[in-house]
């Protein structure tokens, strides 16, 4: 069985109060329009880097809980941090692994280990308060509240479809204004600094 | 060239508290081993171990977007490591992160561009390719500018490196 990716982003942003979220690569725009918010950062243009991104936060702002919504293709180009944030432990991280078997943004070609690959084990191994591996929404949905009241990391591995989704690169008049990762952060920023 | 001297950990030390700095995210370097020591036993920094420098530069970022002022400590080697980090994050995210990079392995009596090894050699071309200031710290005079680096990457809306030109020497009052 697997799940569509929105269908998960659903249930996620019906929880979503004040967390801030990493999204990225193909999740950031299906988030964003399911849950817009001051607290939405993006990560796009350094694959691998939105667990990163999310554990520096945390650790910056432990009262505060983060979500990071990441890839199986991207958490595989950065396999490390798995060990880097259980050994930071943050106690308020959710990390979200969409395994969808495929680097969706380039074309679906297969991952490494396709269908061989369980990144809740290795979030277990590594060192993270709890890891699991859902590939049923309802199942998700009723273990979300639970999984949310661990002391952190956890980890939710979601077996999901590949959604098509192929990155199309921008006009080159896009390119006329500052990236997206400068525009997005320091409002973040000023957010966090208001709470 | 000033002739280069192992700077006392604890000068390093109070260097970087006198930058503000909270956090040093560091992927361990043979060359700072002195100042890694000294810090891991300070209680006003907190110390992140990261498994890659490229790591490294997301957990900065994210401490900057929480408000916090993270020191970056690496290696010559993590620096060609983490170089599509440091161009997608911080230039195109324009995020003011100060990196303190040892030079492990430089020959001091030659400037780092002339020594042989490449490690060393090739530092500073690659941040000159990369558009990333960066200053030498090579005898204590020198070590204001790790506060000033963190003016400039402020201004400049990027990172800046501080490259250590020998190896952090033991705190004062204790034997090499």
């Amino acid at each position: 069985m697997t799940m569509s990716r929105d269908a998960v982003l659903d249930v996620l942003a019906r929880r979503r109060t004040g967390e801030v979220v990493v999204a990225t690569m193909t999740s950031v725009r299906s988030w964003q329009e399911r849950a817009p918010h001051a607290r939405n950062l993006v990560c796009f243009g350094f694959m691998g880097g939105a667990s990163t991104l999310g554990l520096g936060v945390a650790l910056g702002r432990p009262d505060l809980p983060v979500w990071v919504l990441d890839g199986d293709g991207s958490l595989l180009m950065q396999l490390g941090s798995l060990a880097t944030i259980a050994g930071a432990a943050p106690r308020r991280f959710l990390h979200v692994v969409f395994h969808n078997g495929v680097y969706e943004v380039s074309g679906g070609q297969p991952i490494p280990a396709a269908g061989k690959i369980s990144y809740a084990a290795l979030a277990q191994a590594a060192g993270y308060a709890a890891a699991e591996r859902f590939d049923d929404v309802e199942t998700f949905d009723g273990a979300l509240d639970g999984l949310l009241a661990v002391d952190g990391p956890v980890l939710v591995e979601l077996i999901t479809n590949p959604e098509g989704d192929f990155y199309a690169a921008p006009p080159p008049s896009a390119q006329a204004q500052p990236p997206l990762l400068a525009r997005n952060w320091p409002p973040v920023r000023a957010d966090l600094a208001g709470d | 060239m000033p002739i280069p001297e192992r700077i006392p950990a604890d000068r390093l030390l109070d260097a970087i508290h006198g930058a503000g700095v909270e956090f040093v995210v560091a992927v361990p370097d043979t060359h700072q081993r002195t100042l890694l020591e000294a810090i891991e036993a300070d209680a006003g920094i907190q110390v992140v171990r990261a498994a890659t420098e490229d790591e490294g530069v997301a957990i900065c970022a994210g401490l900057i977007v929480a408000g916090r002022r993270p020191l970056l400590q690496i290696q010559h080697a993590g620096l060609y490591a983490c170089v599509n980090n440091l161009r997608g994050i911080g230039l195109d995210g324009a995020f003011p992160i100060v990196m303190l990079v040892g030079l492990l392995g430089r020959d001091p009596a030659r400037a780092p561009r002339e020594n042989f090894g490449s490690m060393v050699r090739l530092a500073e071309p690659l941040l000159d390719a990369l558009t990333i200031p960066y200053h030498l710290l090579e005898t204590t005079v020198d070590l204001p500018q790790l506060a000033q680096a963190y003016g400039e990457a402020e201004v400049c809306g990027g990172p800046v490196a501080v490259l250590l030109g020998e190896e952090s020497g033991p705190p004062q009052g204790v034997p090499a």
